[in-house]
């Protein structure tokens, strides 16, 4: 029918960023499985996928009774040793029997909720996109839970440089013609609503944490832009006020990196409109700019004759 | 940073002077919040002016969500969501101000449990990742919630927090706010019990003196003579009492003026009461901008 899902998105709580090997030790969330990491052209480290058993509601705009059973995948995933995430999804089914399964039918297929009763696919997008109601069907609240898990590791000196918001991206995905609408809410909020040619794999799972983790980058650059107060502030201050940026974002920037050549398209045309690199980059030049001039005010205030 | 406000008796002023430390400190630029973790009488939201909490909120508090009834407190922007005109605009400059509400008709914790203390760690790391300072406002007393922070705190840590005990300046207040640190099932008793290190802990307690009433005050100006040598005699006669308990000025981190507007009405002092309107006075803001620095200064902190 369709597969929902929610990341959240957040700065690693560590002075500085991780090496790939302490990603490996703060991602091995289970016993004897391994992290997958991969290098180039960002190190992006996986972790293992986990399984939470559910039972409840699922979010309907109509406000219908629908009862799901399965489960839900989650992960954490960390990017450039510095950006983190704990990302869920769930593939909706139609169930054959009318009746809950025993638990052994749900954990041969993970990652699939069963609806028990009638459902329409539509009905449940918009619900999930819109407003759930409370009580149904929480994946922020799971994927949030994932994201704790690696900020609380015992590797992390949570000595972060700066101090951000999480970011949460609830994402539908429904097979058809090819479409993407993203959108923000409030602060901190993003859905996503993709329609894809084929059935679902995984790769759009991918594609969902790449844009939340671009989404997240330019969030927070913003934020340390307004912060920083140019124009209203002394120039070394602003200046002072943008070096977190430099230090620890600018060189995240590394778009449709990993997704796959099938849903580059959709990334191409978020870049069209409203044109994610293009504000990244707007920024970063503003940054630097401002970085620059006030440079050249302290060599030239240092050089002035008669002053010292 | 997390601040935890706590007094020993009721009416010492902690949630007004609490409020107003946040308010000061986020008009200095950074990112605060505050939770009112006075579970048996969540009226912080009063203070801040947002009516539709002034008693805590209906639905998702904090003490729903310790108690697991709800994925996420409710947060309150007070920018966006204060009543009174003067608050409800973000000055240039300044941080975000968010209120945690307590719930309506929660209640005092009742007990305290692995699971309450687990939601409590969550809520910290989470809020520490996103604001410069979180205050915490612990209802007065020996109470499950101060045990619940003392536990929490325990539980993490990397994360930096630091303890204001709230006193007035009387002789009954002193000895109480020695005795709610240092006495038995104090927070330094307790908090060892839990695997705090004593020496640490105390090092992490500071004590804020509010309703303060100084001898050569101008609101004493028309006092008699034989009242004034009187005052000046309780006073010194306190500082001494103070000093005896490990309330005195080492161990002080600020005192807040006698404010008639406070006496009235717990409220948040903007700079318009102070100049525009002139109901509160100079002293007593000045004194909350300075607490509010000196909260996150090392060297008002360092060891005794």
């Amino acid at each position: 029918m369709l597969v929902m899902g929610e990341v959240h998105t957040g700065l690693l709580q560590n002075s500085g960023e991780i090496s790939e090997s302490t990603c490996r030790q703060v991602l091995a969330i289970t016993a004897g499985e391994t992290v997958r990491v991969s290098r180039r052209p960002i190190v992006h480290a996986l972790s293992p996928e986990r399984l939470t058993g559910v039972d409840c509601a699922l979010p309907a705009a109509s406000r219908s009774r629908v009862r799901g059973v399965g489960t839900v995948v989650s992960r954490c995933v960390v990017t450039g040793g510095r950006v983190a995430q704990g990302s869920s999804y769930v593939r909706v089914v139609r169930s054959e029997a009318d009746r809950r399964l025993p638990w052994s039918h749900y954990l041969a297929r993970p990652g699939v909720v069963e609806v028990l009763g009638k459902a329409k696919a539509a009905d449940l997008a918009e619900g999930f996109t819109g407003d759930p109601a409370p009580g149904c069907l929480d994946l922020g609240a799971v994927s949030g839970r994932f994201l704790d898990l690696v900020q609380g590791s015992p590797l992390l000196d949570r000595l972060a440089p700066f101090k951000m918001s999480r970011t949460s991206l609830r994402w539908v995905a429904e097979t058809g013609e090819p479409s993407i609408r993203f959108t923000l809410h409030s602060e901190q909020d993003r859905t996503l609503r993709l329609t894809h040619p084929g059935p679902f794999t995984p790769a759009v799972v991918d594609l969902c944490e790449d844009l939340a983790t671009h989404d997240w980058l330019l969030t927070s650059l913003l934020v340390i832009v307004e912060r920083a107060r140019i124009g209203s502030t002394p120039g070394a201050q602003a200046a002072a006020r943008l070096t977190p940026a430099i230090d620890h974002l600018l060189h995240l920037w590394m778009p449709a990196a990993r997704v796959e050549e099938w849903l580059t398209p959709f990334w191409d045309s978020l870049e069209r409109r409203p044109g994610f690199t293009r504000q990244w980059h707007s920024l970063v030049n503003r940054v630097r700019d401002q970085i620059a001039t006030n440079t050249l005010a302290l060599l030239s205030t240092s050089t002035e004759p008669g002053r010292r | 940073m997390l601040v935890f406000a706590i007094s020993d008796k009721g009416g010492t002023g902690r949630s007004v002077t609490g409020t107003n430390i946040v308010y000061r400190h986020a008009l200095q630029g950074n990112d605060v919040c505050y939770l009112d973790f006075d579970f048996g009488s969540p009226t912080a939201g009063a203070i801040f002016s947002v009516s539709g909490v002034s008693r805590g909120t209906r639905e998702n508090g904090l003490h729903e969500y310790l108690r697991a009834e709800c994925p996420q407190p409710r947060r309150v922007d007070v920018w966006a969501e204060s009543d009174r005109e003067g608050l409800r605009m973000r000055p240039p400059g300044a941080g975000r101000l968010v209120l945690l509400p307590g719930s309506e008709g929660g209640g005092e914790l009742s007990a305290l449990t692995d699971e309450i203390v687990g939601r409590c760690v969550q809520l910290f790391g989470r809020l520490d990742e996103e604001f410069d300072l979180c205050m915490v406002d612990v209802s007065a007393g020996r109470s499950f919630t101060a045990e619940l922070v003392l536990a929490a705190t325990v539980r993490m840590p990397t994360v930096p927090f630091r303890w204001l005990v709230f006193h007035r300046w009387t002789r009954q207040h002193i000895i109480a706010a020695d005795g709610l640190v240092t006495g038995a099932d104090g927070l330094l008793d307790v908090g060892t019990r839990f695997g705090h290190d004593a020496d640490d802990l105390r090092d992490r307690i500071r004590f804020v003196r509010t309703a303060v009433l100084e001898p050569d005050a101008s609101e004493l100006v028309g006092l008699r003579d034989e009242q004034r040598a009187w005052l000046s005699a309780c006073d010194s006669e306190l500082r001494e009492l103070a000093g005896r308990h490990g309330v005195g000025r080492t161990a002080m981190l600020g005192k807040i003026p006698l404010d008639p507007v406070l006496q009235w009405r717990e409220q948040l002092i903007t700079d318009e009461d102070v100049l525009a309107s002139k109901i509160a006075n100079a002293e007593t803001a000045a004194a909350f901008d300075e607490l509010a620095k000196k909260i996150v200064d090392d060297n008002a902190w360092e060891g005794l």
